[in-house]
C-alpha cells in the first residue's frame, strides 16, 4: 500500500488544527477530493483528534484537597544530604587519592621487602614462654586493595551524582 | 482564574507571613495540578497525594520563585517532577479479575460507538512512550496552552509541537492496525 509523505501528513494535521491559510486549505481540499488515500488518512487523523478532544478535560480532586495541603504546610521537605555538589567533591577526592596511590605504586615505593609484623606479649617473662605472633605484611597488596576500593567508590559516586540524574532527566523528557 | 498581578500580590502577602492566603492559590490551581499528576500517574489517590505534595513543596520554596515566569508554570513544573518521582517509586498496581466489577447495561448505539472509539484510541495510546502520551493528553486540554505544556515538560515549544504531531500520526497508524486486527477476528 502506498504511503503518504511526512510533509503531506503534516499538512493534514495543520488542516485539522485550522492552521492553514485560505489558499493552502483550498489546494489541500481539492487534493483530498481526488485522492482516496488522502481522504482515508484524513479520516483516521480526524477520528484520533475527536476522541482526544472528548477525553481531554480537567480532573477534579477531592473536596478536602485544599484543607489537606494547608494542614501539611509545615511538613519538612525531604532533602537528601547527598547533594550533587558533595558527590562531585567526593568523586574528585577519590580520583586524586587513587592517582596518588597509583603514582606511589608505579614509583616502586612499596616494592621493598617488608618485614612481618611481630607482636611481642607484654607478659613475657623468664618463667613464662609466650611464642611471639608474626603476621605477614605486604604494603603493595594493601595499597592495591585500597586503590580498587577507592575506584569502586568513585564509580558509585559518579553514578549517583552525575550519570543517574542525567539519565533520569532524559527518561522523563522522553529524549 | 487568577491574574499574574493578583498572583504576585498574594505571594507577597504569603511571604510576609499571611500563609492563609496560600489557600487561594491552591484553590485556583488544584484542578490543573491534579490533572497533570493524574495524566502521569493514571491513579487518582496517588495523583492527589503527588499534587498535594507539590503544593507543599511550592509553599516551602516560594521565596525562590523569581517571578520571571508565571507562578502557574513554576508550580506545574514542580507537580510534573513530583509526579514523575512518585511514578518511579510506585509499583504497578495489580487488579484481580475477581474484584473487577463488570457492568452490563443497555447503551444507545451512538454511546457504544463512542465508547468503542475511545477504547481503541486508549489502546493505541499504549503504543506511545510516556512523554509523547503526556504531551498529547495535555495538548488537548484547552485550559493548557502549548507554551505552558512545553515549559511544564521542560521542552522547547517547537520540539514539543513536532513530538505531538508525530504522536498523532503514530496513534492513527496504531488505530488502523488495531481496527484491522479486530476485523480479522470477527
Amino acid at each position: 500500500m502506498k504511503k503518504l509523505s511526512i510533509e503531506i501528513e503534516e499538512q493534514l494535521l495543520r488542516y485539522l488544527d485550522g492552521e492553514l491559510d485560505a489558499q493552502a486549505r483550498q489546494t489541500l481540499e481539492t487534493e483530498i477530493h481526488t485522492s482516496e488515500l488522502l481522504s482515508a488518512r484524513l479520516e483516521e487523523l480526524r477520528l484520533v483528534q475527536s476522541v482526544l478532544i472528548q477525553k481531554a478535560r480537567l480532573e477534579t480532586p477531592s473536596k478536602n484537597f485544599t484543607m489537606k495541603v494547608m494542614s501539611g504546610l509545615d511538613t519538612k521537605p525531604v532533602t537528601s544530604t547527598f547533594t550533587p555538589r558533595k558527590g562531585l567533591l567526593l568523586f574528585i577526592g577519590s580520583i586524586i587519592a587513587s592517582g596518588i596511590a597509583l603514582a606511589l605504586l608505579s614509583a616502586g615505593v612499596f616494592d621493598a621487602p617488608t618485614a612481618p609484623l611481630v607482636l611481642d606479649s607484654p607478659l613475657k617473662t623468664d618463667w613464662l614462654k609466650v611464642p611471639s605472633v608474626s603476621i605477614p605484611f605486604n604494603g603493595k597488596v594493601l595499597v592495591n586493595g585500597i586503590l580498587i576500593l577507592n575506584l569502586a567508590l568513585a564509580f558509585v559516586v559518579l553514578d549517583r551524582t552525575v550519570l543517574k540524574p542525567i539519565f533520569q532527566r532524559r527518561i522523563s523528557s522522553g529524549i | 482564574m487568577i491574574t499574574q498581578q493578583e498572583e504576585y500580590s498574594l505571594i507577597d502577602k504569603i511571604l510576609a507571613g499571611d500563609r492563609q492566603q496560600y489557600s487561594i492559590l491552591v484553590d485556583g490551581y488544584k484542578s490543573y495540578a491534579f490533572t497533570i499528576a493524574f495524566k502521569i500517574l493514571g491513579n487518582r489517590p496517588e495523583a492527589e497525594e503527588a499534587a498535594q505534595d507539590a503544593f507543599i513543596k511550592a509553599f516551602q520554596y516560594l521565596k525562590t520563585f523569581n517571578r520571571t515566569a508565571k507562578f502557574s508554570t513554576w508550580l506545574y513544573r514542580i507537580v510534573f517532577n513530583t509526579a514523575i518521582s512518585y511514578k518511579r517509586k510506585s509499583k504497578p498496581a495489580f487488579q484481580s479479575i475477581e474484584n473487577t466489577i463488570v457492568e452490563y447495561s443497555d447503551k444507545a448505539d451512538k454511546q457504544m460507538e463512542r465508547d468503542d472509539k475511545q477504547h481503541y484510541v486508549s489502546k493505541a495510546m499504549e503504543s506511545l512512550n510516556e512523554a509523547d502520551r503526556l504531551a498529547i493528553q495535555l495538548f488537548y486540554i484547552k485550559e493548557f496552552s502549548l507554551e505552558e505544556v512545553a515549559e511544564t515538560m521542560g521542552q522547547n515549544m517547537n520540539t514539543l509541537k513536532v513530538r505531538i504531531h508525530r504522536a498523532r500520526l503514530r496513534l492513527a497508524d496504531e488505530l488502523k492496525k488495531l481496527l484491522k486486527e479486530e476485523a480479522l477476528t470477527l
